[in-house]
């Protein structure tokens, strides 16, 4: 068994300090509650939550579920069980047992947004950091996401920071062309940490019944398939600088996993591959610090946007 | 539950597509119930199709050799990879997963079974408890065609009584089994009944049992991708209190639910 808390593995992202670059991504592992009868999931450098908004949500009709080649299209549409029920049922679970939480929060507009962290503010002390999910289809605004207008983007960043005082993460989304824009915006906002992909919006048809395969039509496009996608996207906004990237989207080894940071991410997300290997995080963990071993690399912060693509 | 690597005992042919797999888990065998699964990583350990595990319920129990075996029937990429492997090969799966059935809460002394394909599967393990445990048993059981010949002598061996019905009459007596249902309901009346099969099974049942305000328990399947309650992607749908729904998981809550409860769509 590895040292997993050796300095050598510990990434800084804004004011966040993670033990470990592994962040499992929002969705895939809930609180980490389940996953704990795996392994010790404390080990890893954060969880993140499923996104909990403030009232319970049902979720999307099923289908919900279509396996595509190396990749997976999900509609389950933020089904969660709202924001108390993480404090009072996961929270002192997490709590004891020594979990690094960062809380998804999601919302349709800037209200539910301030009454969410309104609510977190009295357990901030337990969170690493909120990360904000801007993937809710706002009605007023023509049911585009939130995640997807730049001042949308900054206005519910603005409020979030206002209330919490501990460190606000944006995920955004690889179906907008303009994540350089949505960035600043972000960071203007106050945001400290980019999380960068969310899934690919995609389809798949049954062409015995003419019907598409998930019951919400269109979905997201998660697993290998996008990885390619996620790591061209991290490359482009690394070099930008504009803040730190928690890199995520298909990764599935600990190749890709350094694959990622080389590319720019200061933090990985494991997501889908948690489905597949109940064991994801110890496996990766475990392959990156066999790789820093064999490459002689001291400190795995080294190697981020190390990629030579001059 | 636990990840488990296992070691295959045999992987034979039963019938036309149809496959029994045994597999050695000392681990499954102590802690399985009816009705319950395993999650099974169907390809190379770095290959990535297909992507996802494929569940199977648990379909029997030998506790005496500790091993257990699944059914499938050869359908896609998944199965194929299955029906390729040999004994002695290793495969990988999470188990035993999801809500079963709780033996030790049962009083009634007397069961109906329906199953409906290749649902006989769960349903045979439970039929096989309730025989031990000397409970009054009867297993109806309704195929396409006669792919299942050889599970009929895997009933005889229970001392249970059954009744076989297949669409084209190359088994038992011609027809659906919920037509034999529909005739003899009222034999069943203070049986507790439990049924596996394919959705027009259950609306089928779920018409017939309401007219007579019977209940009973049903197992489902769906598209499963995490297997243990967390991605909420193989819900079923059920009323609340409000006149609304909500989303129950297939793979955590279920797949045991109480059979009237379920919004069939």
């Amino acid at each position: 068994m590895n040292n997993y808390t050796g300095s050598g593995t510990s990434v800084k992202l804004g004011s966040i300090i993670l033990k470990n670059p592994i962040v499992m991504c929002s969705g895939t592992f809930s609180s980490g509650i389940e996953y704990n009868d795996f392994y010790d999931v404390s080990i890893v450098g954060a969880i993140t939550t499923k996104s909990f908004s403030l009232k319970p949500r049902a979720g999307n009709k099923p289908p919900r579920l279509c396996e595509t080649p190396a990749g997976l299209l999900n509609s389950i549409g933020l089904q969660n069980e709202g924001i108390d029920f993480f404090i009072n049922e996961h929270l002192p679970y997490t709590k004891k047992s020594g979990f690094n939480i960062i809380l998804s929060i999601l919302g349709t507009d800037i209200s539910e947004f301030s009454d969410l962290a309104v609510k977190i503010r009295n357990i901030e002390e337990s969170l690493i950091a909120v990360e904000l999910n801007l993937s809710c289809p706002n009605v007023e605004k023509g049911g585009m996401s939130l995640g997807s207008i730049p001042e949308e983007v900054e206005n519910v960043t603005t409020a979030v920071r206002k209330i919490l005082n501990i460190p606000v993460i944006v995920k955004l989304s690889p179906n907008n062309n303009n994540l350089s824009e949505l960035a600043r915006r972000a960071k203007n906002g106050g945001a400290e940490v980019i999380s960068l992909i969310n899934t690919v919006i995609g389809m798949s048809i049954d062409i015995n019944t003419f019907k598409p395969k998930l019951g919400n039509i269109t979905g997201g496009l998660s697993g290998p398939a996008i990885k390619p996608i996620a790591l061209a996207k991290i490359f482009n906004l690394h070099k930008e600088k504009i803040l730190p990237i928690i890199g995520m989207g298909g990764i599935f080894g600990w190749e890709d996993a350094v694959e990622f940071m080389l590319a720019g991410a200061n933090a990985v997300g494991l997501g889908m591959v948690n489905f597949v290997d109940l064991h994801a995080g110890e496996n990766i963990l475990d392959g990156i610090i066999n790789y820093m071993s064999n490459k002689n690399i001291l400190n795995i912060s080294d190697i981020i946007g190390k990629v030579k693509a001059e | 539950m636990k990840l488990i690597k296992g070691e295959i005992i045999s992987n034979e042919k039963m019938g036309d597509n149809l496959y029994k797999m045994t597999i050695f888990s000392p681990y499954v065998i102590k802690n399985a119930v009816p009705g319950q699964f395993i999650n099974i990583k169907c390809s190379n350990d770095n290959s990535v199709d297909p992507l996802l595990r494929r569940p199977f319920s648990i379909h029997d129990v030998e506790y005496d050799f500790k091993v257990f075996s699944i059914l499938y029937i050869l359908r896609g990429k998944g199965t194929y990879y299955l029906s390729k492997l040999n004994p002695a090969d290793v495969i990988d799966f999470v188990g035993p997963l999801g809500n079963g059935i709780n033996i030790d809460k049962i009083e009634n002394n007397n069961f109906l079974l329906i199953g409906g394909g290749i649902g006989i599967a769960p349903l045979y393990f439970f039929a096989k408890v309730l025989s031990s445990a000397n409970k009054n048993v009867f297993f109806a059981a309704g195929f396409k065609d006669n792919s299942f010949l050889l599970f009929e002598k895997m009933l005889e061996r229970l001392k249970i009584n059954y009744e076989i019905y297949s669409e084209n009459g190359m088994h038992g007596s011609k027809g659906m089994i919920t037509d034999f249902i529909k005739e003899k309901v009222d034999d069943f009346k203070n049986y507790d009944i439990y049924c596996c099969g394919p959705v027009e099974m259950y609306k089928t049942l779920q018409n017939i049992f309401y007219l007579r305000n019977m209940r009973a328990k049903a197992l489902f399947e769906e598209i499963m991708a995490c297997g243990i309650g967390v991605c909420k992607g193989c819900v079923m749908k059920f009323k609340d209190d409000q006149d609304g729904y909500f989303y129950k998981t297939v793979c955590k809550d279920g797949p045991l639910f109480d059979l009237m409860e379920v919004i069939l769509e």
